[in-house]
């Protein structure tokens, strides 16, 4: 049995007044490309939070490695662990090249650091061509594959993508998942993804988990959920 | 015509000055947002450290100097460490950091005043940095060189570690957008501390140089807080670059204002400056 590389036990989080995540349980494994799925105000984007130390927890446990740990951001970088937020947030003043840069904060080898930014060039070709110019002058689909290239360039065994497809074109999301696919093909990378494009996700994703008001109502095998009636019935608000 | 190279000369003093407290402004209000009021009180500091250490001490001049903006610097660290992080962590508004740092403001400055007195006082007990020289026609003296070539220094040296280093670029980003700073693996309190630490830093430097220039008091820091914001609002609140504009821009302003009508309406010249840009450009000259 494969060891898990992170895992969420019991865990409760509170956003004021509510009661965002209740008794999350959940795993990732090294490789693996899990699907979080679920309706707005599930709680998907607040568990890759929680991970990442953005979210403070009320209770249980984030594991790494199977060592308890209580996440904190810049330490989860360096434990292994990188987070693209929503919404294409690249550093818009700064050129894509320093956006890798940058990215690779947390490597304190600079030849390193330029060895990753040819790796992230390779697999996303498109910043290559736009390597010198700020990244706010990006469309939206170069601004996302510039957020997950950033992400990757601490060389992390786990990627956090939250909502990678949100705003942008039809062409720039089919853009975007192919090269999410070719990069959990070539890294070893894994990857836990939120997404509402649920057909693109669940051709990629290995496992997935589908969240309804803060708890895990059901979860396994991408296929098997993918013909499971329960993501229609949250979709659709049907009891 | 000598009067106009001595406004010009003026001009530049004053404008180099003002980059000084202008450039720091900028630096702590793109990494924080807020309207760190401290920034000014800082200057009287750095003034205060070096009067205490060379003028009462005796400590060797040179040595005073560098211990003076430490001090400043130092202090400034540690105002962002246990008030202004602290505050922030608990999502507390701009509002209340700015009341936060007008407290700082007052108490500082009136520590210095009961430690000093209220009255003016000179920390330059050398007549050699009061020589003078002669430039195209304008009276200089040697502090105002000094002062000069500092802020030349420090504007060269500012934009080198922001674009060339890592850390610098760790300022840039965090200045940009302090949560995906966070992502990114960057400890956004560090970086912001280290901020803190050059800005304050440099503000303790123009308190020292116009110590040595004219005189100090407790009270400096205000006036001078006051030309440092408009100088940085002018020049757009986000760049070093844009700072050391909008400083030149209020010291050129201010000098020939009061050249044409009279030095009781520099204040007032100023803030008129400031004004006219809030209502038709308030984005300031250098917008990024």
């Amino acid at each position: 049995m494969k060891r898990n590389l992170l895992s969420l036990s019991d865990i409760h989080v509170h956003y004021g007044g509510v009661h965002a995540l209740r008794g999350i349980n959940l795993s990732l494994q090294a490789g693996e490309v899990v699907a979080l799925m679920g309706s707005n105000g599930a709680g998907k984007s607040t568990i890759l939070k929680t991970i990442f130390g953005l979210v403070p927890i009320t209770s249980g446990s984030v594991c790494w490695r199977g060592t308890s740990t209580l996440p904190v951001p810049h330490d989860m970088v360096r434990k292994g662990i990188s987070f693209v937020p929503q919404g294409r947030r690249v550093f818009a003043n700064l050129s894509v090249e320093e956006n890798l840069e940058i990215g690779g904060f947390s490597v304190t080898d600079q030849g390193l650091v330029r060895q990753r930014i040819r790796d992230v060039m390779n697999l996303f070709p498109i910043l290559e061509k736009k390597r010198k110019e700020p990244s706010g002058t990006l469309s939206g689909g170069q601004q996302q594959l510039l957020a997950i290239a950033r992400g990757l360039m601490s060389n992390p065994q786990v990627l956090l993508l939250d909502e990678p497809s949100l705003g942008l074109s039809p062409k720039a999301v089919k853009e975007v998942f192919e090269t999410i696919k070719t990069m959990s093909q070539t890294q070893k990378t894994a990857l836990m993804i939120v997404e509402h494009n649920i057909p693109s996700l669940l051709r990629i994703a290995h496992r997935g988990y589908i969240l309804d008001k803060g708890t895990i109502v059901a979860e396994g095998d991408a296929q098997r959920l993918a013909k499971d009636s329960t993501l229609e019935r949250i979709f659709t608000g049907s009891s | 015509m000598d009067v106009v190279f001595q406004i010009v000369a003026n001009s530049i003093i004053a404008g180099s000055l003002y980059t000084l407290i202008a450039s720091g402004f900028t630096l702590t209000y793109s990494t924080t947002k807020f309207f760190n009021i401290t920034h000014g009180v800082m200057t009287a500091v750095g003034a205060y450290t070096v009067f205490f250490l060379g003028k009462i001490l005796g400590m060797p001049l040179l040595l005073a100097i560098i211990v003076g903006v430490l001090f400043a610097g130092l202090l400034g660290w540690v105002l962002n460490y246990f008030i202004y992080q602290p505050l922030r962590k608990k999502n507390a508004s701009q509002l209340s950091l700015l009341v936060a740092s007008l407290g700082a403001f007052t108490a500082i400055q009136a520590c210095i005043s009961l430690a000093f007195s209220s009255q003016f006082q000179t920390i330059s007990h050398t007549a050699v940095m009061q020589k003078t020289f002669s430039i195209v026609g304008a009276s200089v003296t040697q502090i105002q060189l000094i002062i000069v070539a500092s802020a030349l220094i420090s504007f060269v040296s500012l934009t080198f570690f922001l674009k060339k280093t890592r850390f610098g670029t760790a300022i840039r980003a965090v200045s940009d957008d302090e949560e995906v700073a966070k992502v990114i693996g960057i400890n956004t309190d560090k970086v912001i501390g280290i901020a803190f630490f050059i800005a304050s830093a440099l503000a303790g430097l123009a308190g020292i140089l116009i110590g040595f220039d004219s005189a100090i008091e407790p009270t400096m820091g205000l006036a001078l807080l006051m030309k440092g914001v408009t100088a940085s609002i002018v020049g757009g609140l986000t760049s070093i670059f844009g700072a050391v504009v909008g400083s030149f821009l209020v010291s050129f302003v201010e000098n020939f204002g009061i050249f044409y009508t009279a030095g009781e309406w520099r204040d007032a010249i100023v803030f008129t400056l400031l004004i006219i840009f809030l209502m038709f450009r308030p984005n300031g000259i250098i917008r990024t």
